[in-house]
Order: C-alpha cells, then sequence, then structure tokens
C-alpha cells in the first residue's frame, strides 16, 4: 500500500462500508420471514383495474382465472416515484419543490461521478478528456462532466438548503425532527459548499477529482488535491459510511416497503412457494407472555389450542 | 397547529391529563350542523372513573386500565412492555409483521405529508398526539433506544433517545386506540412507511405481552367467538332458533317460503355473515337469503362454532386470536367440504379471512375465499333476478367504502355496478374508493361503547364520515327527501347507526343506512311490498 494517501485508503473503507452495509441492510430485510398480507390499493400491475384501486379479488373465483398483470403500468407508476417523487408532488407540494430537486439533483450528481469515472478510464489508457479533444466521444464525457455536476450541484443544493430551512421553520416538521436530520442535511450542505469553494478557488476541479477517482481506480498514490478538494472528499467519505444507518437508505427501503408489502399480493395456493413459506412460520415457537397465548411451543400450536371462555 | 406541550419529553414525563380536547376547535360540519351547539356534546369523564381508570393522554377512555397503586407495580408494568416491545422485533415472535414493521421504523423521513390525510388528525382540530407519526415516532425512538444494538449511546447521539416510563406506557395504550387504521396515511407516504401498521403492531405488545386489550375486542370479542361460536354471545343452538325465525319473517315480508340451507355437506359456498347482523339488522341476512334462493344459488350456512359469525376482531389487536379464529372459518368450510367461502357484508371479515388469513392458512384449510359483492354482481348482471331500479326511485343513494373492503384489497367496483342496477339515484362522496374517509368506526371501535369514548367517535373519528354524507346529500338534505348510505360493512353501519343517532340525522335529515342486498331485494319485482322499511332501527 506504499505511497497511498490517508485519504485515499480512508475512501477505500469508507465505500467498502457503504457496500457492505447497504448489502447487510438488504440482505437482513430479504431474509425476514414471508409476513402476512397487508396490502394497499391502488396496485398498479393490476391490470385495468389499477386506475380506479381495483384488484382481482373483484373478480369470482379469482384463483382458478389467469391474473392479468400489467408490468408496464408498475414500471411507469415505480418510473414516476424515483424521477418526480409523485407521491409527494400530489400530497406535499410544499416539501416536494425542495424534495424533488433535491433528489433529480443528486442523480445528475450520481452521473457526474460515473462521468469522472469514465473520464479516468480513458486518462488512465493515455487519453487527456477535454474540450479540445480530437475524440467526440472525449468531448461528450468531458462536457456531460460539467454539465451533469453544475446542474446537479444547483438542484441538489437548493433542495438541500430548502429541506434544511424547511425543517428549521416549518412548525410540523420543526418538532418532528432530532439532531441527526439537521446534521444529514448539513452534511450535504457542506460537502455541496465546499464543491462551490473548490470551483472557483481553483482552475480545474473536475480535473482534480477525476485525478482522484483515477488514482482510486487504478490503485495508484493520488496526486495532491487543492485542501477544498481534499476536505470535500473526507467529507463525502464521512457521508458513505454514515448513509446505510440512517433514515437516508430509504432508497433501499422503498423498494420493499412498495414490492413486498404495499404492492405484495401474490396469493397464497395449494402447493405453491408462499404455502411452504407460510408453514415454515406457523413452525416458529412462539414466545409471548399473555395468558391467552399457549407459549413455548409454535404458533401452529398456539393457534389451534382450544379456548374457553375464561381467558 | 402547533402546541408545545405536548412534546415527547411531556409524554413521558408530564403528570396528570396530556390534552384536553376543544369541541370549538373541531373542523365545522355542513349544515343543518354548521352550529357547534347543535353537534352531539361531549360529556367529561366522571372524576370517579378519573380516579380509577388511566386516562392521562386526553381523559377518554377505551382499555379501562386501573391505575396501578405502587412504584413497583408500575416498573413491572414497564419492564413487561419493554419485554413485548423487543418480542416484537423477534422473527420468532412477529414473523407476521417483522419486516413491514422494521420498515416502517428503519426509513420513515419525517416529512409529515401523512398528516393532511388522518381524518382523526385533521378534523380534532390538528390535536398533536393524534398526529399519525406521533406514536409512530416513540415507538421508533423505543426501537432505536431499547432494541437496537448500542441503541442508548446511538439514540442519545442522534437525539432519538427516550425514557420508557408508566406515564409514557400508560398513554401509549390509549394512544393505541386512538387510530382507526384505515391507513390512508400509509397512502400518502413516499417512502412507503405503515402508521396504521404501528398502531396495530403497539396494541400486539400490550395483548400478546401484557394481556391489556379493549374487552368488547377480545374478552366479550375473540374469546367469547372460541368459546361460544359467535362474538354476540350467540351458541349454535340459538343460532339455529334465530335463522327459523328469519325464514317465518321473510315469509311474512315477502310471501316467500323457503328453508335456508344449513350445514348442506359439499354445496359449492359456504356464505359467512356478521353475525351481528342477525340481531341488529336481521334483514341483511334475510336479503342475502331471498337473492340465493331467487338465483338459485347452490350454498349453504354452518351452524359450526365460529362457523356462523365472519368477524375477527384479532385483525385489529392480536395475531394468536386473528389466527385462531381465521382456523376456525377455514375448519368449518372443511367440514362441510365446500368449494369455496364468501363474506357477506363485512368490511374487516372480508379482509381478515381473504387477504390477512392467505399467510395463515396451509393445506386443506387454504380453501378459497370471496367477495359476496363480486358474486352479488354477477348474479345481477346475469338476469337471474328480475330487478326494476325505479322501485328505488323515491330514495337517493351514495356508497360509503368499507377501508378493509376497498383501500386494503382493492374490491371498488362491484358494489358499484349492483347499486347503480338497482338505484337510478346514485351519487358519489368526494372522495369515495379507495381514496374513501372510514366510518369512524374502524379498527375496533364501533363495538366499543365504554365510558366516554362513544363521544369522542361520533365527534372525532366519525366526522371526516359526517361531512362527506352531509355534503353529497346537501342540495337536498331536508327530511322530505329520502335518503340512504350504502354500507356494505356491519361495523361500519353500526358506526354509522350511533352517529347518525347522535346527530339526530334520520329525524332530521331523513338519512337512512343499510346494506346493498336490502337495496336489490327492493327493486325485486317478485316480491310486492317494500324490502326497505323506511324507520329509524
Amino acid at each position: 500500500m506504499g505511497g497511498f494517501t490517508v485519504l485515499q485508503l480512508l475512501f477505500y473503507l469508507s465505500l467498502l462500508v457503504f457496500v457492505i452495509a447497504m448489502i447487510m441492510k438488504a440482505l437482513k430485510i430479504s431474509n425476514m420471514p414471508l409476513h402476512l398480507r397487508w396490502d394497499l390499493y391502488p396496485i398498479p400491475h393490476e391490470k385495468g383495474k389499477a386506475k380506479y384501486g381495483g384488484s382481482y379479488f373483484e373478480e369470482t373465483d379469482w384463483w382458478i382465472k389467469p391474473k392479468e398483470i400489467s408490468i408496464a403500468n408498475e414500471i411507469k407508476e415505480m418510473g414516476k416515484e424515483i424521477i418526480f417523487v409523485h407521491s409527494l408532488m400530489q400530497n406535499n407540494r410544499p416539501l416536494w419543490v425542495f424534495s424533488f430537486p433535491f433528489h433529480f439533483g443528486m442523480y445528475l450528481l450520481i452521473g457526474f461521478v460515473v462521468m469522472l469515472a469514465l473520464g479516468a478510464i480513458l486518462e488512465i489508457s493515455g487519453t487527456t478528456v477535454s474540450a479540445a479533444s480530437a475524440s467526440g466521444l472525449v468531448v461528450i464525457v468531458h462536457y456531460l462532466t460539467v454539465v451533469l455536476g453544475i446542474a446537479g450541484w444547483i438542484l441538489a443544493s437548493f433542495g438541500a438548503l430548502g429541506l434544511l430551512l424547511s425543517r428549521m421553520f416549518n412548525g410540523d416538521l420543526r418538532k418532528v425532527s432530532v439532531r441527526a436530520d439537521y446534521f444529514n442535511l448539513v452534511l450535504l450542505l457542506a460537502i455541496f459548499a465546499i464543491g462551490l469553494v473548490s470551483c472557483f478557488a481553483f482552475d480545474t476541479p473536475n480535473a482534480d477529482l477525476r485525478g482522484f477517482v483515477g488514482s482510486l481506480i487504478s490503485f495508484e498514490p493520488a496526486g495532491v488535491l487543492p485542501i477544498a478538494t481534499a476536505i470535500q472528499l473526507w467529507l463525502m467519505a464521512i457521508l458513505l459510511v454514515y448513509l446505510p444507518f440512517t433514515h437516508m437508505a430509504h432508497f433501499l427501503g422503498k423498494y420493499f416497503t412498495y414490492h413486498k408489502v404495499r404492492w405484495e399480493d401474490a396469493a397464497n395456493l395449494r402447493g405453491n412457494k408462499i404455502e411452504a413459506a407460510v408453514k415454515e412460520g406457523l413452525d416458529y415457537q412462539i414466545n409471548w407472555s399473555a395468558s391467552h397465548i399457549k407459549s413455548g411451543g409454535t404458533w401452529a400450536e398456539a393457534a389451534t389450542e382450544e379456548s374457553s371462555k375464561d381467558e | 397547529m402547533s402546541d408545545d406541550k405536548t412534546t415527547i419529553k411531556h409524554f413521558c414525563h408530564k403528570p396528570g391529563q396530556l390534552v384536553t380536547l376543544d369541541p370549538a376547535k373541531f373542523l365545522p360540519l355542513p349544515p343543518p350542523f354548521d352550529k357547534p351547539e347543535l353537534e352531539p356534546k361531549m360529556k367529561p369523564l366522571s372524576d370517579e372513573g378519573r380516579k380509577k381508570y388511566e386516562c392521562d393522554l386526553d381523559s377518554i377512555i377505551t382499555v379501562k386500565f386501573p391505575r396501578p397503586e405502587t412504584e413497583e407495580e408500575k416498573r413491572e408494568l414497564v419492564e413487561k412492555f419493554l419485554s413485548g416491545l423487543k418480542k416484537l422485533f423477534e422473527k420468532e415472535n412477529n414473523w407476521t409483521f417483522l419486516q413491514p414493521l422494521f420498515l416502517t421504523m428503519e426509513f420513515c423521513a419525517k416529512c409529515q405529508t401523512c398528516s393532511d390525510a388522518c381524518p382523526v388528525y385533521n378534523e380534532s382540530g390538528k390535536v398533536d398526539i393524534y398526529r399519525p407519526t406521533y406514536r409512530s415516532d416513540i415507538l421508533r425512538r423505543l426501537y432505536k433506544t431499547y432494541v437496537k444494538k448500542g441503541g442508548k449511546f446511538f439514540a442519545k447521539i442522534s437525539g432519538d433517545n427516550i425514557e420508557a416510563t408508566w406515564t409514557m406506557v400508560a398513554r401509549l395504550m390509549e394512544l393505541s386506540y386512538r387510530c382507526t387504521i384505515c391507513r390512508r396515511c400509509a397512502q400518502t407516504c413516499p417512502i412507503g412507511a405503515d402508521n396504521g401498521l404501528v398502531t396495530r403492531e403497539l396494541r400486539k405488545i400490550f395483548s400478546q405481552e401484557m394481556g391489556i386489550n379493549l374487552d368488547p375486542l377480545h374478552k366479550k370479542g375473540s374469546v367469547v367467538q372460541l368459546a361460544v361460536g359467535s362474538s354476540t354471545g350467540m351458541n349454535p343452538a340459538a343460532y339455529l332458533d334465530n335463522i327459523e325465525f328469519l325464514e317465518e319473517e321473510v315469509e311474512e315480508r315477502t310471501d316467500m317460503k323457503f328453508k335456508w340451507p344449513m350445514d348442506k355437506a359439499g354445496a359449492e359456498i359456504l356464505l359467512i355473515h356478521n353475525a351481528g347482523e342477525f340481531l341488529a339488522w336481521p334483514e341483511n341476512p334475510e336479503a342475502f337469503a331471498i337473492i340465493f334462493e331467487a338465483a338459485g344459488i347452490d350454498y349453504t350456512l354452518s351452524s359450526e362454532l365460529v362457523g356462523y359469525d365472519s368477524v375477527n376482531y384479532g385483525v385489529w389487536y392480536d395475531d394468536v386470536q386473528f389466527a385462531k379464529v381465521a382456523l376456525k372459518h377455514a375448519e368449518a368450510a372443511k367440514k362441510l367440504g365446500v368449494k369455496k367461502i364468501v363474506l357477506a357484508e363485512c368490511g374487516h371479515a372480508h379482509k381478515a379471512l381473504t387477504v390477512i388469513a392467505d399467510r395463515v392458512l396451509a393445506g386443506e384449510y387454504n380453501i378459497p375465499r370471496e367477495s359476496s359483492m363480486t358474486l352479488l354482481r354477477e348474479i345481477v348482471m346475469s338476469g337471474r333476478l328480475k330487478l326494476d331500479a325505479s322501485r328505488n326511485d323515491d330514495i337517493t343513494t351514495t356508497m360509503h367504502d368499507p377501508c378493509n373492503m376497498v383501500r386494503l384489497m382493492g374490491i371498488v367496483q362491484p358494489q358499484r355496478d349492483v347499486l347503480k342496477a338497482v338505484s337510478n339515484n346514485f351519487r358519489e362522496m368526494t372522495p369515495h374508493g379507495v381514496y374513501n374517509y372510514c366510518c369512524g368506526g374502524g379498527s375496533g371501535f364501533a363495538i366499543t361503547q365504554d365510558a366516554n369514548f362513544p363521544d369522542w367517535r361520533q365527534n372525532v373519528s366519525g366526522r371526516a364520515k359526517m361531512r362527506q354524507i352531509l355534503n353529497v346529500f346537501q342540495d337536498i338534505i331536508g327530511p322530505e327527501h329520502k335518503k340512504y348510505v350504502c354500507a356494505p360493512c356491519s361495523n361500519c353501519k353500526g358506526a354509522l347507526r350511533d352517529m347518525f343517532a347522535s346527530y339526530g340525522l334520520f329525524e332530521k335529515c331523513n338519512v337512512l343506512y343499510g346494506g346493498l342486498v336490502e337495496l336489490v331485494v327492493n327493486a325485486m319485482t317478485e316480491i310486492d311490498k317494500p324490502f326497505i322499511e323506511w324507520e329509524w332501527h
């Protein structure tokens, strides 16, 4: 590891923590037992019925009829939610005014990082990324990096600032906010603010960042970075380590809340996988203490225990 | 409305009554109830009740939990609560809802979007403790402080810490019964968090670990149902007597003489009613019997223990009681060898047996379940009944959507198709369908008649529905027009009955409530006399 800067090592570590923590969280959630159904309508994949919130339960003998599913409609709803934060737009417009640019800005900034990585790979292979390049692809990478970086920065900074001010001055939000809620936004704003300083204080902020990304990709020692860029990267490393343990990881949770709870309407039919999972659940040992529950045995035993009026 | 006397710290530590409801701040109703003095009064709790029972939340009592006398008792109760809290996050003890609960605990972004969707919070004039995230925030802090590894340390740093005190536990016990679990809040959540689920999970800690629950749901509800056969206390013999009586009544009302199929092995359908119908609204099972007889449906009723009462109150407070009742329903169907179970007009029974029990019933107990709404639509649309919608022309109708049937299982259109086929004067409330408002009696509230709780239900949890009903009929609100709120759900009817009575809605505005099948029979040309008796009951 000779020659690696502390910042590089920190970044490798934070990336590792981020990836492992997110995978662990996803595994933890997905390995939880199959829960009882808790559908919430409308469910967008209900073909022809989703527009008014209907379901296959509207059919007689629904269990023998082919289930008509519209994957396209589900993807459309997911797209609206992921790109436009549609439910917030419909139900909480004052907050959406900040939340949408924040989230959209973050997507653009992720695109910015991808472009930095692409540029870094080009540079490792000997091609300098600049507007003057003879290669059209390189010029596109150059300009996309600039455009995504600036647009993402503007939108995400505006959104994060608006969300922070909303938390501070909107009574309804202030009373439910704790230190961590403010810290999350302040940390993001600090990263954005230092990014702005870098842009104005140094000639080649994108090239500096690209160089650092390149050093991470090539496992080569990083060059000397301007102090502001270094601070920005330190803060980003902290964010990467911290994020999986906060509600900011809701981009992961949202998959499960929508697809595994609200829209999860797969029926338990005899002999299918769900029935097997149900049997597994009924075999778990139960240990609740109330007198009407037969503890120490399985759920199936507790549920089939004969009852008396005196419980 | 921001009320800085109801912070989490106050909730956990401040002695005495935390909140005093002010009816003047409740959202105003349309005419003829547009003056507060025309609304039902909220009676204060008696001094005796206040002294005897835990009521330091808002001076409303549902649980009727005696105040512990010693600090030792309080400490033990808190420890028991924390023991239940931990079990809620164990897969063995709570495989039933661990995943959705964990997701709600971990990912809520505290955007408060859900607040605007909650009828209880808004109609009360935004009393902060009724905010959907209020009780969730308490449970989340408890989870972060007492369940997560290193919780006390990390929760303190993040500001999410909480101290479990008896004051907090006692208030939380009551607060878990200030939400109808209609899940309108969850519908608007951008993250997919579910405060309705939190309400139910809190009730589970109290019931499954501490043995604390509402008498109408448990002691006089599911316990009686499992032991006697029905939560009404009606045993199989009394039930069979009742059916005989209803057969005679049908003959008197319609000149149709026929036996209701009972315990008919091998029938295609087992029809299960909410047994409350037999006692409170016998015209509803009568109308089902008339329709099924006229349409030639191959069905049976059951006189098996629990097999004649579709209610499953466990769906509101206790997974084990829920599973016990669901299995009894399936067992009754299995014994008769029917092809499917059809749920009559009861919303929570629909959801309990069709949707939630879907992950409890396995093997030979996994008998298909279906809504009567779809079957009725098929019967009506098939032309098997001779119907004349003009026989209902003197009545203007609207549809109340039971949350359990609509938002929580997506049965929206069949009941409308049936209603439109028998009513030329149908109009929709706003909003309706999956975005409806609860009747105010959801999650067991309709059958909770203790102490001063009915006043709260009439004035707060049912208020949004009351407003919708007044608005939909506003141009014909006078008593000269007959108006009918069609509520295909026993619990909703119970809530509407009590609310209409407390406002005098039938006398003042001539608004009646009832089921769907009654309107169908009222439109049947082969029956001479009107089936719907236009009188208050």
